[in-house]
């Protein structure tokens, strides 16, 4: 007999059957949030069931650490994720982290969980090769968790609060690290305010992703050059309510990250090059301006394997990205 | 391999980076010794190289061929 949230079933598939029928699934099985398993989470992370995570006031949304730490167990996770969950849903829940705008957008806005510090190498949160996709447990299941979080605790289901017109895969699930060891660059976290030997989690809801791809730059203008370019090609329109702080993510990928590495091109560099260019007047339709308020709301994150010359850029969504520390 | 397989002297190069990739093809092939050249940086593993690039590359390289291919196997 499997029991989980007092109900008691037959089998594990009778389990996921039932929780396929009640909607509370991504569409994929998921584990079973036994009373043992979400104890042994809040444990972890040091948290009562009943300490309260973040809200959703337009949709009176409530989050606690018991409803995350039983998504997180349907996630996948083990034990030692839920302290990287929570910060991610903290950050997530955080008023301009704007779970409801962009969890209910028909542009179906993604979010990317971004992690940080110690914690990626003690539970093997992947940054390298393929680190956007597949094959990653720490990935793929800390992302799935603030996935479920938003569908089971904070009502973001398709055809009800979630309005999107086409959705994304990437609301299955989407976690990376930084590349921390690629080079000298000030991790993001440390940009943020941070302590290097703190862990940490950036969420940041993306409107859509675009691949920059320059194979045939061979310096750091070139490649940034390319980067302006393709940010303008979409433009991004800015927002009174995020007023000057507003984000675009850039991870640098390997074969580019490689021409800063040799001119010794630093973040604060790559940011100060980039900002008037990306905010300088549209003069096309394909050339529009990318309203980002300071250099430093251009964050830059090294992630990505060898070989493909190319970076990816995380346009923003109406909400900021927000940095939470792993408690 | 296949080359090699159909009497062919044959020497593959691959980029550093695709090291692994190559060492993995050679396994699942039945060849896990296959020797091949390798070529590093500043020539970037997707060969979108310009005139000069190719140039300067198959200076280095054509040695190394030529000696794999008459050197003792």
């Amino acid at each position: 007999m499997t029991t989980a949230a007092q109900h008691a079933y037959d089998s594990y598939e009778a389990l996921v059957e039932d929780y396929f029928e009640k909607g509370w699934t991504d569409g994929l099985p998921i584990m079973p949030p036994t009373p043992e398993k979400v104890a042994a989470f809040l444990e972890r992370a040091g948290l009562s069931g009943g300490e309260v995570l973040g809200t959703v006031p337009t949709r009176e949304v409530t989050c606690t650490a018991q409803q995350a730490a039983a998504n997180a167990v349907m996630a996948g996770c083990l034990p030692e994720y839920f302290p990287t969950v929570v910060a991610a849903v903290r950050a997530h829940l955080q008023p301009k982290g704007n779970c409801h705008s962009t969890t209910g957008t028909l542009s179906g806005a993604a979010q990317a969980v971004i992690i940080n510090g110690p914690v990626r190498n003690e539970l093997g949160v992947a940054s390298g090769a393929g680190c956007f996709g597949p094959g990653f447990r720490a990935n793929a299941t800390i992302g799935r968790a603030l996935r479920l979080v938003i569908r089971n605790v904070c009502r973001g289901i398709p055809g009800f609060l979630d309005r999107a017109s086409y959705s994304t895969p990437a609301r299955y699930s989407f976690c990376f690290g930084e590349n921390e060891e690629a080079s000298d660059w000030a991790p993001l976290h440390v940009q943020r305010g941070l302590a290097p030997e703190q862990s940490a989690v950036t969420v940041h809801s993306l409107m859509k992703m675009v691949e920059a791809t320059d194979f045939t730059s061979r310096d750091a203008v070139g490649v940034c050059d390319t980067l302006v370019t393709n940010i303008r090609a979409n433009g991004i329109a800015g927002d009174a309510w995020l007023g000057e702080d507003g984000n675009v993510v850039i991870v640098v990928g390997h074969e580019h990250h490689r021409f800063f590495n040799e001119e010794g091109w630093s973040k604060a560099d790559i940011q100060q090059y980039l900002w008037p260019r990306l905010n300088a007047p549209a003069t096309s339709a394909t050339d529009r301006m990318a309203r980002i308020g300071k250099p430093e709301g251009i964050l830059i994150v090294a992630a990505g394997g060898a070989g493909m010359g190319a970076s990816w850029l995380l346009l923003p969504h109406l909400a900021l990205a927000i940095t939470e520390p792993v408690s | 391999m296949e080359l090699e397989w159909a009497g062919v002297p044959s020497i593959a190069i691959v980029h550093e980076e695709m090291r692994g990739s190559a060492q993995a093809v050679a396994r699942v092939s039945g060849c896990p010794d296959y020797e091949f050249l390798t070529v590093d940086y500043p020539w970037v593993p997707i060969a979108i190289w310009s005139k000069e690039e190719c140039l300067d590359l198959a200076e280095i390289m054509a040695p190394k061929v030529l000696a794999a291919l008459t050197g003792p196997s």
